[in-house]
């Protein structure tokens, strides 16, 4: 593990990601996230928020330049070593990614059998997240059944479950009313406050206006950074 | 211990969903092991059955006269240019005339008025004692009876051929059997994992995001292969065990099946069969996934 303080959990060095046949998503990024830090990400419909997501978990590769997690490049993790790292990144997904035949306890679990963690363990951390975001009563409940708002919140669990020191958040809040949306911002500041990474894509300003954490902007695959972050 | 724990949970899990078409593989496997074990024990019976009938096998080559030393050694080397044998014996006209006697027993003063030199002296040739040239003694009597001097050439009945072709017969579908139970225990298997996968798409698309290893992945389909091939095995020969023991109670007392003791598989050709069985399946649930966790 890195220090925390000095190295970067998140390091980009002129990256760009160019889609078939010719679709640019990001011209010549370059970025450095330090660990323990929150950065809010927006930017227009199709400016390459989720691209940019996309390319820490290895689920793109970059066209060019270096993606680095952790001093890791990206590109030479394989096969176990890929595993391991992905274990320790949690990712909400845009479009979810829940498996709707089975309950919303099984969704959020998988991301700790991965990790052999004890099933009693499991059960207990299952329990906890649920009740944090006021899903209590869902516990049992196939996935596909929920609401949007419902299922946004179960991404969201599961991206968290494993206790990730990397959080990458698509879009948290897009289903939730305000209530629901202050539940899920208080989880991640409670989770950055105990030491994770977090970035998280968004359209909605409400989120990110009245904290100062560090805010970026992609304007056509170009990162700009709008505001600088006050390190807690 | 946690990995054995997850492993067996997904199997568990796996099989509840999908129960039936898990034992139709099963079922299948069976009978093709069942399909293969028949066929060898056949085999395995006329062989044995051949060990004893090729016990009593020789060839006796009647000769004009009576062969010197030496033209014996020139004889002895023709005969084993054709093939090995276990044995080759002369048997001079004063030897075939005692053993006539013993043969006759109280009655051998009926050979009293005869000369000792009547009977005509002989080569007994014992061919080793396999189905190779057991196989072949028809095509041995043939290459004997055109040696010089030679008058006939004597062996077994006819039946002891027919019963070879016979065996060779069953040889070959042993070995037709047995490609039958690779097509199916590797290709089903193999099959009934890619379709598994399809159908789980997404949940394993999901593990690999969320960090599953490869063997995390990989492990249960291969333990469902295994399973495939031991319970497959398993009641494919129990069912022939069933069977071979309903035979025997069936046929017993006296008749043509009680002249020969049959006997079902020895522990090690059960072990083999479970193991190789086991085998197939890991081979084709294994192929799957790598095609699978290759992509
Ligand atoms: N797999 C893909 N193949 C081709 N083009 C893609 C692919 N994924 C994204 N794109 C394109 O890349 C660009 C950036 O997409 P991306 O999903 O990163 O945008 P976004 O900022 O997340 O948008 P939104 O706010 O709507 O989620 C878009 O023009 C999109 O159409
Ligand atoms: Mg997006």
């Amino acid at each position: 593990m890195s220090d925390q303080s000095t190295n970067a959990m998140v390091e980009l060095i002129k990256v760009s990601k160019t889609y078939r046949p010719n679709i640019r998503a990001l011209e010549d990024v370059s970025i450095s996230i330090r660990s323990g830090e929150m950065v809010f990400i927006t930017g227009r419909s199709g400016a390459g928020k989720t691209t940019f997501l996309k390319l820490l978990c290895k689920m793109e590769l970059p066209t060019k330049g270096l993606v680095e997690i952790d001093g890791l490049d990206i590109r030479k993790m394989q096969g176990k070593r890929l595993s391991l790292l992905r274990q320790q990144i949690g990712v909400a997904y845009q479009d979810f990614k829940l498996l709707t035949d089975r309950t919303v306890a099984e969704n959020i679990s998988i991301a700790m059998e991965v990790s052999y963690l004890k099933q009693q363990i499991v059960r207990k951390r299952v329990r906890a997240l649920l009740e944090e975001l006021d899903l209590s009563d869902k516990h049992s409940s196939m996935t596909g059944d929920l609401s949007r708002g419902e299922q946004q919140r179960v991404a969201l669990a599961r991206a968290v479950a494993n206790s990730p020191k990397l959080i990458l958040v698509d879009e948290p809040t897009g289903n939730l009313d305000a209530t629901s949306t202050g539940l899920v911002m208080d989880m991640l500041a409670a989770l950055n406050n105990s030491g994770a990474t977090i970035l998280i894509a968004t359209h909605d300003h409400t989120i990110y206006r009245d904290v100062d954490h560090r805010l970026l902007e992609l304007r056509s695959g170009q990162m700009h950074q709008l505001r600088d972050g006050v390190m807690q | 211990m946690s990995f054995i724990f997850a492993v067996l949970r997904q199997v568990f899990r796996n099989f509840r969903q999908t129960w039936v078409s898990q034992l139709m593989t099963m079922l299948t496997v069976s009978l093709s092991v069942f399909i293969f074990a028949f066929f060898y024990l056949v085999y395995n019976n006329m062989l044995s059955i051949g060990d004893k009938l090729g016990y009593d096998l020789r060839l006796i080559v009647y000769l004009e006269e009576e062969p010197i030393p030496e033209l014996q050694e020139q004889l002895r080397r023709k005969i084993l240019a054709f093939d090995e044998v276990e044995d080759i014996h002369f048997v001079s006209k004063a030897e075939a005339f005692e053993r006539f006697k013993v043969q006759l027993g109280e009655d051998q003063d009926v050979l009293e008025d005869m000369p000792e030199d009547f009977l005509p002296p002989s080569i007994e040739v014992v061919p080793l004692k396999n189905l190779r040239s057991l196989n072949q003694v028809k095509l041995f009597s043939e290459y004997l009876s055109k040696l010089p001097g030679t008058i006939k050439v004597q062996y077994g009945q006819d039946w002891i051929e027919r019963f070879y072709y016979f065996t060779r017969l069953v040889s070959i579908i042993v070995v037709l059997s047995a490609g039958l139970l690779i097509l199916t225990s590797v290709f089903m298997v193999s099959y009934k994992i890619r379709l598994t996968i399809i159908g789980r798409k997404a949940e394993l698309e999901l593990l690999k995001l969320v960090g599953a290893t490869n063997s995390y992945i990989r492990t249960p389909f291969l333990i469902e292969g295994i399973l495939h091939g031991l319970l497959g095995s398993t009641l494919g020969l129990t069912s022939l065990l069933g069977l071979f023991y309903w035979i025997k109670m069936k046929f017993s007392g006296p008749g043509i099946l009680n002249i020969f003791e049959f006997s079902f598989f020895q522990p090690p050709a059960i072990v083999m069969i479970a193991i190789v069985s086991i085998l197939l399946c890991l081979t084709g649930s294994y192929t799957s996934m790598r095609k699978y966790l290759r992509a």
